[in-house]
């Protein structure tokens, strides 16, 4: 057995090691981020892409709050499975919002999900003038309604992002107060 | 009236078909209606399997439900399968890629990225009566027995229901691509192909648009290649198919030799019952971000139809695409889809933002406040207004 396949099974049966508390006050995001959550979330701690954040509340399937930190003029979101063309979008310093929603529906629409965006808006995040918007996705995997909510700021060049997603059936609605609360709390440092 | 001529083309179609076969199709003969298998034996399991599967798709929300285009696609099928269209079942399926599929329990799905890029109904006839090859040979069947013969069962079950070459469609496994993964070989391929020109011959369409719809098909995948350096390496029919090329080929060589070359393509009678789904299915091409394919594309149906809304799609799939140059692309291309009947109000927002960043803050606001003025009740109005108090 290789190495990998061994780390990767040993991660497996251990299960929850992959998940870490976080308790209410300042949360650290990346370098140049900081949340400050008034109730506990847990934080996905593997397996998350550079300049990603993962938390959730009831488990990833159900809801989560993802975190983009200082994506870089020429940088994908993240990256896309099983695919490295150079048709990935990336983000332009000089995107306006609706270029930027396009850029993350894709992403969002990767798995064959469908994506429709709700109301976009301009919004204040992270003490700069930003904007916010939500959408409505039916998630392939299984077929359920999700809900989400985005808020994003460009500073210095760099994309910062806050998405909240969760099962349109009761999650969306449990959890929105405590992620618009996370979003208002978000602070850019640097 | 079309209607009605489906309705007698079920009654004896199949007749034709078996008549058509008998000269051509090397040895290919149109088979009985196709019993269901006893249970107890390996294919019942596999039916069962698929029955319980095909339940599950029907209650799918990816499915289209839409009433008139079902029915025209059923139609088609129908027309083609002849006898067989009471034990065949056509789903349409809302997924971007090119795929079509039969299950041997006659469960047909048809995916909207592939009705999109159908230019008649000739060609719709074309996949489907591939399809139905498939299914009339009873390839799947034969499958499964070789692939149980090489003990190589879980693997045939993997390659039918796991994402074969579909990493960017995640988990469709269980839903969309069932059936269509069928690890089918070339040789099955090719019987299909031939098979399925045979029945749209004898159902009256002209077998050489088998061969277009393949040509199409390849000129994108080449289009893609030569803009990306990535073509279909993992599109989902190039996991098994034969090279599109060399398959369009070999339709176009077996085409001479069958007639019905005088037939009609019915491209006004697909093109009708696509106008309405025309414009989500492209904004669900243009998230794929395959821009070579997706220009490739847009040209094919503007040279079929040249209208607004195509135009547009073209600009906005330049102006996502981003690459040096395709915002005066974009630009040009949003100027005539302005002049030409058929485009959205969201080409005077895309342009404003293309004219903003090219520093015409004049052009930029005049085309906000005119998209502002056709979507005043638009979900973004207020982002609107926000790039209006920024520019001034």
């Amino acid at each position: 057995m290789s190495r990998s396949l061994l780390l990767l099974l040993v991660l497996f049966l251990s299960g929850c090691a992959a998940m870490a508390k976080i308790e209410p006050g300042e949360v650290k995001l990346g370098e140049a981020m900081t949340a400050t959550p008034d109730s506990a979330w847990n934080r996905l701690a593997i397996g998350t892409p550079k300049n990603t954040e993962v938390w959730t509340s009831d488990g990833l399937p159900l809801d989560r709050l993802v975190f983009y930190v200082g994506i870089a003029d020429g940088e994908p979101l993240a990256p896309l499975r099983e695919r490295s063309d150079r048709q990935i979008p990336k983000f332009r310093a000089a995107m306006p919002a609706h270029e930027i929603v396009e850029m993350y529906e894709v992403f969002a629409s990767y798995d064959g999900s469908t994506f429709q965006r709700g109301k976009l808006a301009p919004a204040q995040f992270a003490s700069s003038e930003g904007f916010r918007f939500e959408f409505a996705r039916v998630r392939k995997g299984d077929e359920l309604d999700m809900r989400g909510v985005a808020y994003a700021a460009v500073r210095g060049g760099k994309l910062y992002m806050l998405v909240f997603e969760a099962a349109r059936t009761h999650y969306y609605g449990k959890h929105l107060a405590r992620a618009e609360a996370v979003a208002r709390s978000v602070r850019i440092g640097r | 009236m079309q209607r009605r001529g489906f309705l007698r083309c079920g009654a004896y179609c199949g007749l034709i078909g078996v008549a058509g076969s008998l000269v051509a199709a090397e040895g290919w003969q149109n088979p009985p209606r196709l019993q269901r298998p006893d249970p107890a034996s390996d294919e019942g399991g596999l039916w069962a399997f698929l029955d319980r599967e095909e339940a599950r798709l029907k209650r799918s929300r990816f499915l289209l439900r839409d009433g008139p285009l079902n029915h025209y696609v059923s139609g088609v099928a129908c027309r083609l399968a002849g006898d067989h269209c009471p034990d065949t079942r056509v789903y349409l399926v809302r997924s971007p890629f090119f795929n079509a599929s039969m299950a041997p329990n006659g469960m047909m799905q048809v995916w909207t990225g592939l009705l999109l890029r159908m230019a008649n109904e000739a060609q719709l006839a074309a996949v489907l009566g591939h399809e139905l090859g498939h299914y009339l040979a009873r390839h799947g069947v034969e499958q499964l027995r070789d692939a149980k013969a090489r003990s190589a069962f879980g693997q045939f079950l993997g390659m039918a229901f796991g994402a074969a070459g579909v990493g960017a469609a995640g988990s469709l496994a269980q839903l969309a691509l069932l059936g269509g993964s069928f690890a089918y070989s070339r040789e099955h391929e090719r019987e299909a192909d031939r098979i399925g020109q045979e029945l749209m011959l004898a159902a009256g369409y002209p077998p050489l648009e088998a061969s277009t719809v393949w040509g199409q098909l390849f000129a994108e995948l080449k289009a893609e290649e030569d803009w990306a350096g990535d073509a279909g390496t993992r599109s989902i029919l190039f996991a098994s198919h034969p090279d599109p090329e060399e398959r369009s080929l070999a339709m176009a060589q077996n085409a001479a030799t069958m007639g019905g070359s005088n037939a009609d393509t019915g491209s006004e009678a697909l093109a009708q019952q696509l106008r309405g789904h025309r414009r989500e299915w492209l904004e669900d091409e243009l998230r794929r971000r395959k821009s070579g394919e997706t220009i490739a594309l847009l040209q094919r149906l503007l040279a079929q139809s040249d209208n607004g809304e195509l135009r547009f799609f073209l600009a906005e799939t330049y102006r996502l695409r981003a690459a040096a140059g395709d915002s005066e692309r974009a630009l040009a291309a949003y100027g005539e889809a302005e002049a030409r009947a058929g485009f959205p109000p969201e080409l005077y927002r895309s342009r404003a933002m293309l004219q903003r960043q090219a520093g015409d803050e004049k052009a930029a606001r005049e085309s906000f406040q005119r998209y502002l003025s056709l979507r005043p009740d638009g979900d973004d109005v207020e982002m609107i207004r926000g790039y209006l108090r920024e520019g001034s």
